[in-house]
């Protein structure tokens, strides 16, 4: 059952179980102008991020391949469209696979474990049906519990 | 297998760094998010700032692991900890460096060496966060004569 992240005193107002699924957070088309930015603010020289040419090289047709840390901002994005801006305790992902300007990816999660306002929840980027990261991501709501109460 | 020296136990030199509202703003932006209330910083500025604040880069941590060019290095994972939310303008002091180097072959039967590096960040003496991320270094397989 997904909860949904518009409505705080809703999702308060009911428990969160094992087994729920967080709401999805879209990026309808992954952006090269923005990853162009990221590499300067990371002062990244891997040319792969912002140089077709560096990309044609290894036959992947010129698409610039995003960079890992984008990539998980979007599953940071939907657990903060869930439960707040301070809400990350961890982060503990792998990546399988590299995602491409142009590309929709889809990042989601559920909710494994439940301890106090602690929650451990399984977390995913997905292309299409690909899973191209995942990982687990703890954190605590106590501070949407302060808020409905 | 692998054609490059072993790096692991190199010690950052350790530093500092601040956030910059600027820097926030259009990293935030990047995740395709509006900017966070109360001078949050996105948490995906624990992938740079950490490693710029150590006194490194990702350029120099190519050159001491022998990244061979395009399509050499990979990400493998990430495991960062947070132990109080991040802010733009608090300056934060930095200490790490590699703690795992291993010579790997991938299922393609390609040799790759995995390195793994460690960053702890303070505000004063109180932990705010700890990072470790690990990157794959592909390497080009020597055929014998």
């Amino acid at each position: 059952m997904a909860i949904s992240p518009k409505k705080s005193s809703e999702r308060m107002s009911r428990i969160i179980n094992v087994g729920d699924q967080l709401p999805e957070f879209v990026v309808p088309s992954v952006d090269p102008a923005r990853m162009k930015t990221m590499a300067a603010i990371l002062r990244d020289p891997y040319r792969v991020h912002w140089d077709r040419e560096a990309t044609r090289e290894m036959g992947l047709d010129g698409r610039v391949i995003n960079q890992g840390p984008l990539n998980l901002s979007y599953i940071v994005n939907m657990l903060h469209a869930f439960a707040g801006p301070t809400s990350i305790r961890r982060l503990t992902v792998s990546f399988a696979r590299p995602v491409f300007d142009g590309d929709l990816v889809v990042a989601g999660g559920e909710v494994t474990d439940v301890q106090d306002s602690v929650l451990v929840c399984r977390v995913w980027l997905k292309r299409g049906d690909e899973v191209v990261v995942s990982g687990t991501a703890v954190v605590d709501v106590a501070a949407l519990a302060s808020v409905s109460s | 297998m692998s054609n490059s020296t072993s790096p692991l136990g190199y010690r950052f030199p350790g530093g500092r760094y601040t956030i910059a509202h600027w820097e926030n703003w259009l990293l935030t932006d990047c995740t395709t998010a509006q900017a966070l209330p109360e001078n949050l910083a996105h948490p995906v500025s624990l992938f740079h700032v950490p490693i710029l604040g150590a006194g490194t880069s990702i350029a120099e941590l190519f050159e001491i692991c022998g990244a061979e060019g395009p399509g050499s290095v990979g990400l493998d994972g990430y495991d960062w900890e947070y132990m109080h939310p991040l802010r733009v303008g608090v300056e934060y002091r930095m200490e790490g460096g590699i703690v795992r180097w291993e010579n790997l072959v991938d299922e393609r039967d390609q040799p790759y060496d995995s390195m793994s590096f460690s960053i702890e960040m303070f505000d004063g003496s109180e932990l705010v966060a700890r990072i470790t991320n690990t990157w794959r270094f592909r390497r080009k397989k020597v055929v014998s004569a």
